[in-house]
């Protein structure tokens, strides 16, 4: 019986001096698109994060522990996002999570999310993805009814034009733009000569090309999720003689759709939650980002850099790990300065409310200017 | 207008039937060779690509020379996949080469993207023309280019099986091993030919579509699904029915784009999978299994 005894006592100090090892860092999880048609985009997501956390480990880690990024590969699908989630959130250590920036992965993942019941700052756009009654779901961009309400501001106002056609991805993130904006134009009085969905990985475009021509717009608004995408339709837009003018969703403004469109993307303009020239916050960022990776910052890596400081100033705020105290911490957030944007949280989980309208001019990603909504 | 834009539709529908054509027919004639569905067939033409990546744009090769080098290096490339996945496996039952094939793709896509990275790249167009304006038609001078070497890659093909010895005795190989064996014909040769011919087949379509779909990782895997499909409606392992399929299926899912509805393209090719399936079961060109036996 002692012997038993002795051996408990033993079992018990080894697992205690196991978990007491196991918590000297704290511990984030990334679900990310590390390989799959999106992986360019998911390593900027890692260059955001790790910048940041390379930032809040240099002052010291937060409440005396160094964080520690943990990183699951999504494969850029629906599955392998839940699947990636029900993983990290199996380990215990984990104490909160940067999610996807697609929003049709957000929504897939949804009842894992709620299943782990751990904090997930969010990079989706489309509005539903924080008003479906999960309380564990922040966003660190704002939203696509703010997205679209400056599309159609510009647009109308702006650039005085009223015969609109809108494109956009079938996925979550397109149909939820595409509302979005329907719903921003009728409020200026416009109805859309056409709308008109595509499949992402479209290879060709011509067929929607063809319905732009036809429909007469002189306007083209669009909610594509994949930067090859724009690319392509770019090329075959000015392929087929179309001059509208253009004013896209972000990835229009995105390094690789600039790179791979070239010419065609020339003059047109992209709304963007980032644009290194925004704010004091973002210029710091950008020139951090560039001295570092040698590349231009865009919205993948600044996106999960602030959701990093967000999370940061949460669990310092709350002086606690415990992911009940995380999320109060969270929504009790106001006018923290962010490079992109000022967060303030409301009770949905839903933080910025501004976007920025920015001109490719001659490659070049040049910042017009900045719309604020009020809370 | 309406009569420039279905010219349109009907040139794009070629062009991209063309190019799953091209990696249909790679998959047929492994078929033939090896009985064996060779599910790496997309990611040959994205190793094509991303080798012509790295002679014109990082070696700064001229374009004519690092094509022609792109091509050689896919045939080693044909020889290795020969030896590393097929070869092993040669005296199994067909699974087995399946699984290795699947798993080759894998192993490609992922190490592709280990060493170039996730950004897709951009290849310049064979000429350096964006294309002409013909009657309100605009024919894309890559696409152009993508139809003659698909019409010339057919008559090759045509001639190459039908009046060359060689060709001749890969026909042997593929309609009965034993027999070729027999008649002294070397048959892990001829395989590897063949495997050396698709590897070759599957990274020219990749040089070919690279400036119009960028190069990126997955760029194969979208254009093999289409390839697949037409591989079976033309009837499986028969070359004519590998061309008339694909550009059947490009044509048919570029109007169907066009008229019906554009989200559902993608589902065109299978949607025509199906009913070519249940009211032609052989495809087009397939032989009955009564016949083959």
């Amino acid at each position: 019986m002692r012997n038993i005894k002795i051996a408990i006592f033993f079992i018990n100090a080894v697992l205690c001096s196991f978990s007491a090892w196991s918590t000297e860092t704290i511990k984030i999880g990334l679900i990310n698109e590390t390989t799959g048609p999106n992986a360019e985009a998911g390593s900027y997501a890692i260059n955001g994060v790790k910048s940041a956390i390379e930032q809040i480990n240099k002052k010291g880690g937060l409440l005396g522990k160094q964080v520690e990024v943990v990183i699951e590969d999504t494969q850029s699908s629906n599955p392998g996002t839940v699947l990636a989630f029900s993983k990290l959130g199996g380990d215990k250590d984990i104490v909160a999570m940067i999610g996807p920036i697609r929003s049709t992965q957000v929504m897939a993942a949804s009842p894992t999310i709620t299943k782990n019941a751990i904090p997930v700052m969010i990079g989706g756009t489309d509005p539903s993805l924080t008003h479906i009654n999960n309380p564990w779901v922040f966003r660190c961009r704002p939203n696509d009814s703010y997205s679209s309400k400056v599309i159609a501001e510009f647009g109308v106002s702006n650039l005085n034009l009223k015969k609109w056609a809108i494109i956009h991805s079938t996925d979550t993130f397109g149909t939820g733009g595409k509302k979005a904006l329907e719903d921003a134009l009728k409020v200026l009085g416009v109805t859309p000569v056409l709308v008109q969905g595509y499949t992402n990985n479209s290879q060709d475009f011509t067929p929607v090309v063809l319905a732009v021509k036809k429909s007469g717009a002189d306007i083209v608004a669009s909610y594509m999720t994949n930067s090859t995408d724009v690319g392509i339709l770019a090329k075959q837009l000015r392929q087929l003689g179309v001059t509208a003018s253009w004013v896209g969703s972000t990835s229009i403004t995105t390094d690789t759709a600039i790179t791979l469109a070239g010419e065609a993307l020339y003059g047109t303009y992209g709304v963007t939650d980032f644009s290194a020239d925004a704010s004091a916050e973002s210029k710091a960022y950008s020139a951090m980002y560039r001295s570092k990776y040698k590349i231009e910052p865009d919205v993948y890596s600044g996106w999960t850099f602030d959701a990093i400081n967000v999370l940061a100033l949460a669990i310092t705020n709350a002086k606690s790990t415990n992911p009940e105290d995380i999320k109060k911490a969270i929504l009790a957030i106001k006018d923290y300065k962010g490079v992109e944007g000022t967060y303030s949280f409301d009770e949905n989980g839903d933080a910025l409310r501004g976007y920025n309208i920015v001109k490719n001019e001659n490659g070049k990603i040049v910042f017009n200017k900045h719309i604020q909504f009020p809370k | 207008m309406d009569l420039a834009n279905n010219l349109q539709v009907l040139f794009q529908g070629f062009a991209l039937g063309s190019i799953y054509a091209l990696v249909a027919l790679g998959f047929v004639l492994i078929i033939r060779a090896t009985n064996v569905v060779n599910f790496a067939q997309g990611d040959f033409a994205m190793v094509g690509a991303y080798i012509l990546v790295i002679f014109l744009n990082f070696l700064k090769i001229p374009y004519a020379w690092a094509f022609l080098i792109s091509l050689i290096c896919m045939a080693l490339f044909g020889l290795l996949f020969n030896y590393g996945v097929y070869f092993p496996l040669r005296n199994r039952s067909y699974l087995p080469v399946l699984i290795s094939t699947l798993g080759a793709s894998i192993f490609l896509q992922n190490s592709t993207l280990a060493i170039f990275g996730a950004q897709p790249k951009l290849l310049p167009k064979v000429f350096n023309v964006d294309g002409l304006l013909i009657a309100g038609v605009f024919l894309d001078s890559q696409y152009l280019v993508i139809l003659v070497v698909t019409v010339a890659c057919v008559l090759f093909q045509y001639f190459f099986f039908e009046h060359t010895l060689l060709g001749k005795k890969i026909q042997a190989v593929s309609q009965d091993k034993d027999m070729a064996r027999l008649l002294g014909i070397p048959v892990a040769l001829m395989i590897a030919i063949t495997f050396i011919y698709s590897a070759v087949l599957g990274g020219l379509a990749g040089v070919l579509v690279g400036p119009i779909l960028f190069v990126s990782i997955g760029m194969g895997s979208i254009i093999a699904l289409k390839a697949f499909a037409a591989t079976i409606i033309g009837g499986f392992g028969d070359v004519k029915g590998a061309i008339v399929g694909g550009i059947f299926i490009g044509v048919v899912e570029s109007f169907a784009a066009y008229y019906i509805s554009v989200p559902f393209k993608d589902a065109y090719a299978f949607a025509i999978l199906f009913v070519v399936l249940i009211f032609l079961p052989q495809g087009f060109f397939g032989e009955k299994i009564s016949q083959k036996a």
